[in-house]
C-alpha cells in the first residue's frame, strides 16, 4: 500500500511539472517579440506559474541538493587548539563523554567546582587539543588510534548565554 | 555451546529440507529432481511469472531520493582517521586537504552508496537473505534492531571460523547461506579486517562494506567510503539500508498481489 501511494505521488508530481512547462512554451511562442504579456489574465497566470514552480523547487530538496558538490559544502577549518561547544551524551560516575561535532567524542573528568550541574544533555565549552589520539609504535606499519579525542573542559555554556541575553537587553 | 546456540538463534538459517521451492528463485541450480509434484510446479511458475526489475536500470526503486549530499555531510560521513592511519588503497576516495586528518570525497561516496543501496534493494526484491555484520560493540544493538525491523539477519558477535565455509558440517546439509552481506564496519576491534570478508569472497557471496580511511577496500564487492566511527553516521547507514530493503519488499508484495489477481483466471483457462 505504501509503495502504491508513493508511485501515485510520483506520477502526480511529474504531471504537475509538465503542464506548467508546456504552457510556458506556448506563451513564449505567442509573443513573437519575446516580451512578456503586459497585463490581463496571461500575465497573472505566468506570475502564478512561476511562483508555484519556485515553491515546488524549494520543497523538492533533491534537485538543488544534487547541484551541490562536496567542495562547496566543505570548508577546511583546523580544529586543534580551538574552543568549541560540546554536548554530554553519556556519563559514567566522574567521566563525561562529550560530543563536539567531530569524528570522535572527548572524555573529560568532572570538575570539582560546579560538577554536579553537568549531566547528560548539558552543553559545555571545550578546548580541543587533539581530534584523534594516535601514535606510531615501533615496528608498526600504521598508527594505533584510541578512537577518542583529547580536550580540556573549560566549563558549562550557561555563563556565556546569560551574558549574551544581558547585552541584548541593554542594547534594546 | 551457549555461544553457538546464540549465534544460531541470531542468524536464523533456514533449514531447507524441501529445497526445491527456495532454489527456484535463483533459477539455475535446480534441474535434477526427477519427480516433481504438480502443486510445486504451479508455485514455481507463479514465482517465476512475477517480473524481476531489469538490472541495467540503475535506480528502479528510486533510492536516490532517500538521501542527499547534504545529509551525508551533516552526518559527518566525510570525516576520516589521521593521516598516519591511512590505508594506501583508500587514496582514490580521499579529498585533498591540508588538515592532519583525512577527508573522504562525498561525491564518490554518494555514487558508491547509491550503487550499494540499489544492489540491496534488488537482492531483497528477489527474496534474498541479507546479513548485517559489524563487530563494533558500540553499535551492536543498533545493527541488530535494524536487521529486526527490516526482517533480515545480523551477526554482531564473535565470528566462528567455519560459519560460512564449513556451514554444511556445522549446521547440517542444505543450509542456505546469505545472498548478500553488508558490513557496517569492516574491521574488528583489534583493527584487523573482519574474517567474514575473506570468507564471503571464498563462498562467492557479494559484499557491501562501509570502508573508513584505515580499511582495505579491495576484497569488498561494493565498497562505500565513509565514516564508521561516529554514531550519527552509523544511524544514517542503518536507516538507509533498512528503508531500501523495506521498499523493495513492499514492491515485491505489491507485484505478487497483482499477479495473484490475474493468476487464477489464467490457470483456470
Amino acid at each position: 500500500m505504501a509503495a502504491l501511494c508513493k508511485l501515485r505521488f510520483g506520477v502526480r508530481s511529474a504531471v504537475r511539472f509538465s503542464p506548467s512547462i508546456s504552457i510556458r512554451t506556448s506563451f513564449s511562442s505567442d509573443c513573437d517579440d519575446g516580451a512578456r504579456p503586459g497585463s490581463g489574465f496571461a500575465a497573472a497566470f505566468q506570475r502564478q506559474a512561476e511562483l508555484q514552480r519556485e515553491a515546488d523547487g524549494d520543497q523538492s530538496g533533491s534537485i538543488p541538493g544534487q547541484e551541490q558538490t562536496f567542495a562547496s559544502l566543505f570548508k577546511e577549518a583546523p580544529i586543534r587548539d580551538n574552543v568549541v561547544v560540546g554536548r554530554i551524551f553519556h556519563v559514567v560516575r566522574d567521566d563525561l563523554y562529550i560530543d563536539y561535532g567531530g569524528k570522535f567524542h572527548c572524555v573529560c573528568r568532572r570538575p570539582a567546582a560546579g560538577g554536579e550541574r553537568l549531566q547528560r544533555g548539558s552543553r559545555v565549552r571545550l578546548k580541543i587539543l587533539d581530534p584523534e589520539l594516535t601514535a606510531r609504535f615501533l615496528g608498526a606499519k600504521t598508527d594505533t588510534t584510541l578512537l577518542e579525542a583529547q580536550g580540556i573542559l573549560l566549563g558549562p555554556l550557561e555563563g556565556r548565554e546569560v551574558q549574551k541575553r544581558g547585552q541584548n537587553q541593554k542594547q534594546e | 555451546m551457549a555461544a553457538r546456540a546464540f549465534t544460531k538463534g541470531l542468524l536464523g538459517f533456514r533449514h531447507v529440507g524441501a529445497a526445491k521451492v527456495k532454489f527456484s528463485i535463483n533459477g539455475q541450480h535446480f534441474a535434477t529432481a526427477s519427480s516433481i509434484k504438480s502443486p510445486e510446479i504451479q508455485i514455481q511458475s507463479f514465482t517465476e511469472k512475477v517480473p524481476n526489475p531489469p538490472l541495467e536500470k540503475h535506480d528502479h526503486f528510486r533510492l536516490s531520493e532517500l538521501f542527499t549530499l547534504k545529509d551525508l555531510f551533516d552526518a559527518r560521513v566525510h570525516l576520516g582517521h589521521k593521516k598516519g592511519c591511512r590505508h594506501r588503497l583508500m587514496e582514490p576516495y580521499l579529498y585533498n586537504s591540508s588538515l592532519d586528518y583525512d577527508i573522504l570525497d562525498l561525491d564518490k561516496t554518494e555514487e558508491h552508496l547509491r550503487l550499494a543501496l540499489n544492489v540491496t534493494a534488488q537482492t531483497a526484491y528477489r527474496g534474498g537473505i541479507i546479513l548485517f555484520v559489524s563487530r563494533r560493540r558500540q553499535f551492536c544493538h543498533l545493527v541488530e534492531t535494524t536487521a529486526k525491523e527490516c526482517g533480515e539477519y545480523a551477526h554482531t558477535r564473535y565470528w566462528q571460523g567455519g560459519l560460512l565455509t564449513n556451514a554444511h558440517i556445522q549446521y547440517g546439509q542444505g543450509v542456505r547461506l546469505p545472498d548478500l552481506i553488508i558490513f557496517l564496519s569492516t574491521l574488528n576491534n583489534v583493527f584487523q579486517q573482519h574474517v567474514a570478508i575473506r570468507d564471503a569472497a571464498k563462498m562467492n557471496i557479494p559484499t557491501i562494506g562501509v570502508v573508513d580511511s584505515n580499511c582495505n577496500p579491495s576484497s569488498i564487492t561494493y565498497p562505500v567510503p565513509g565514516n564508521d566511527d561516529t554514531p550519527v553516521a552509523m544511524e544514517l547507514y542503518c536507516r538507509l539500508f533498512k528503508m531500501s530493503i523495506n521498499r523493495a519488499k513492499d514492491k515485491r508484495r505489491q507485484m505478487e498481489l497483482l499477479q495473484g489477481l490475474s493468476e487464477p483466471s489464467s490457470s483456470s483457462s
